[in-house]
């Protein structure tokens, strides 16, 4: 027992002795030149995030600033940074994860307007001088919902119609924990409802989409990895996602679909990223010419017009009618409204009716098709 | 009881409450968020249900499966002599070191669909089972390798002068030695199981209420915000894990009654 005693004490000793010859070290890093920021991002943003941070290390401005990368379902790490997770920049999937962090004080609630105060981009502007492609506040990155198929398109896949045919796998995330999932789910939704289908059919249609579904990895990343490793036959990702999976070599191809979504990626400085003279000229750089200049190259749409005009060679357009949709097309409130009639973990029948939700409508019809199919 | 005594009881006491109890102090709290009726509507969802139920399925068959192969694969270890023994005693502790998302990937790409010996076992349960196997192996070779060692088998030579036939030793007088670490192994193995997470997350594809895991359901509950529903499931694992571990504890000293 006392050698065990003395045990204890030695340890103590030896970290008070430790802490104090720490010290002097992690209180000289303070006082130096160099400055750490912190990125929260959702897992598909990695690959532009950290092409961004090595650019923007070469300009003066960050030639002193090392970054702190955290990636993953854009959900999780929402909850993360609202529960205290370090975070002076975020890059999330969708507008709707601002609100949590927006609660929780980690976020102001201005967030969108960043785009103007820090990055120097008005979207406000209209006709000729038109400064950004959609006129989203906060957007940092736009994107569609594709169909990534194996090379040469075996099933020849071409259309949502095609997705529901017998013998389709389809591999799709998880839409408790990624966003990706959502905009995928909700793409879908909005085509069969541009394709003229009332609500009602276009629900049935999610439902037979879901019957085929044979994985949900956890994230948009996780749900590539998936389909590369040789599962499934059709992946629902993100335009971005699938260039760059192509551009890494794996035997797949994407297919854009008649009708799809835009996918917008909102970007903000949290409050301490306000007070951190490198995030907000990281931010800076992200919204600059130069900035989505790179994001262009490796697949995201650019959100500045400029930008957009001079890489629209490399990207699918979308000059026909309805060819791309967007959220407020089913739901006039948008994403924040659209998520509860989606996703909400409770599922509410209006009166007289236990087949097609009011909201909750996936997590229904996973249910539904997970006992019965 | 003496002054050095008493610290050395509070040192312990002090760090297991720091390390173990108030943790565990903060799930209870939060998993009742919601009221005892929260707590029963987060585990009795069906998909909570579903993933519980799954999870202890394969939890209870790898590890099961893992107690015979662990057994033998020890015996191998203790009670033979062959070129390579060193390096194979070696390499059963690797599951340990090896990330679980590391183990995970590399089943993956083994059982997966481009499997290089052609066997697809994602998305089934046989896959999970092999994969939970895979990361609990040590647990059981590991706490009956040194029963085996310094077991001396007279009583064992004893029963073969007078005539037992080596399956009445074994179930006679070698199984109920070893029955005590036998079971604590797998009842680690088993505890380990239900909360293994990296290793089995890819392999069960995560389709919910067909392939979905506890661990995963739980962390997908957590990535929505639903953290008092993650807590009350959470809760749930960890309330049936601690009463089949009871269980195992009754039977281990049951056994080694017997045996004295």
């Amino acid at each position: 027992m006392r050698s065990f005693s003395s045990l204890i004490r030695g340890s103590i000793a030896l970290g008070i002795a430790g802490a104090l010859v720490l010290s002097p070290a992690l209180l000289g890093e303070a006082g130096a030149t160099t400055s750490t920021v912190n990125v929260v991002g959702y897992s598909v943003a990695g690959l532009g995030i950290r092409a961004l941070e090595a650019a923007f290390q070469g300009t003066p401005a960050g030639a002193n600033v090392t970054f702190n990368n955290t990636f993953g379902a854009s959900d999780t790490m929402t909850t993360n940074v609202a529960n205290g997770q370090a975070a002076d920049f975020v890059n999330l999937s969708y507008s709707p994860n601002l609100t949590p962090l927006v609660g929780a004080g980690k976020v102001p609630a201005n967030w969108a307007t960043q785009e103007l105060t820090v990055g120097g981009v008005n979207v406000n502007l209209t006709g000729n001088k038109q400064q950004t492609v959609y006129n989203t506040p906060g957007i940092l990155t736009d994107s569609a919902v594709v169909f990534v198929v194996r090379q040469g398109n075996p099933l020849k896949i071409k259309n949502w119609a095609d997705l529901v045919k017998p013998g389709v796998q389809i591999v799709t995330p998880n839409p408790t924990s990624s966003g990706s999932a959502r905009w995928n789910l909700l793409a879908a939704y909005t085509a069969q409802i541009a394709l003229k289908k009332t609500s009602h059919q276009a629900i049935d249609y999610l439902k037979k989409l879901l019957s085929n579904v044979v994985a949900q990895p956890t994230s948009g990343s996780l749900s590539m990895s998936a389909f590369v490793a040789g599962t499934g036959n059709v992946l629902l990702a993100y335009e971005d996602d699938a260039k760059a999976a192509i551009a890494a070599g794996n035997n797949i191809q994407f297919i854009t679909p008649p009708q799809t979504m835009l996918i917008e990626n909102p970007a903000a400085l949290t409050t301490t990223g306000l007070t951190n003279p490198a995030a907000v000229a990281f931010y800076k750089y992200a919204f600059s010419k130069a900035g989505q200049v790179i994001l262009a190259g490796l697949g995201y749409r650019p959100v500045l017009k400029s930008i957009a005009t001079i890489t629209a060679s490399s990207f699918t357009n979308f000059t026909k009618k309805n060819s791309l949709l967007r959220v407020t097309d089913i739901n006039k409130n948008g994403w924040t409204s659209a998520n509860l009639q989606f996703f909400s973990p409770t599922v509410t029948f209006p009166a007289g009716n236990t087949t097609y939700p009011r909201f909750g409508i996936v997590t229904y019809l996973e249910q539904f098709v997970g006992s019965n199919g | 009881m003496s002054p050095v005594k008493g610290v050395a009881r509070g040192a312990a006491v002090t760090f297991l409450s720091l390390v173990v109890l108030i943790p565990f102090a903060a799930l209870i709290t939060n998993a009742f968020n919601g009221g005892v009726s929260g707590f029963w509507s987060a585990v009795t969802a069906k998909e909570s249900l579903h993933a519980i139920g799954l999870t202890f399925f394969c939890a209870t068959l790898g590890s099961a499966l893992n107690s015979a192969a662990g057994l033998a694969t020890a015996w191998v270890l203790v009670r033979d002599r062959f070129w390579g023994q060193g390096l194979l005693n070696a390499l059963i502790d690797l599951p340990f070191a090896l990330p679980t998302v590391v183990a995970g990937v590399t089943l993956y790409a083994l059982y997966g669909p481009l499997s290089p010996i052609h066997l697809s076992l994602t998305g089934t349960w046989i896959g999970i089972t092999l994969a939970i196997m895979f990361v609990t192996l040590p647990f059981t070779v590991r706490a009956v390798q040194p029963v085996l060692e310094t077991m001396t088998f007279t009583a064992q030579a004893a029963a073969a002068t007078l005539g037992a036939s080596p399956i009445r030793i074994f179930k006679t007088i070698t199984l109920p030695a070893l029955a005590p670490s036998l079971l604590a192994g797998t009842g680690l193995a088993f505890a380990r199981a239900i909360g293994e997470y990296g290793s089995v997350v890819f392999i069960s594809n995560n389709l919910p209420y067909k392939t979905e895991l506890a661990s995963s359901y739980i962390f997908s509950l957590t990535s929505s915000s639903q953290n008092t529903a993650a807590s009350a499931v959470s809760l749930a694992l960890l309330v049936v894990a601690m009463a089949l571990l009871g269980l195992f504890s009754v039977l281990s000293y049951h056994f080694s009654r017997g045996n004295r």
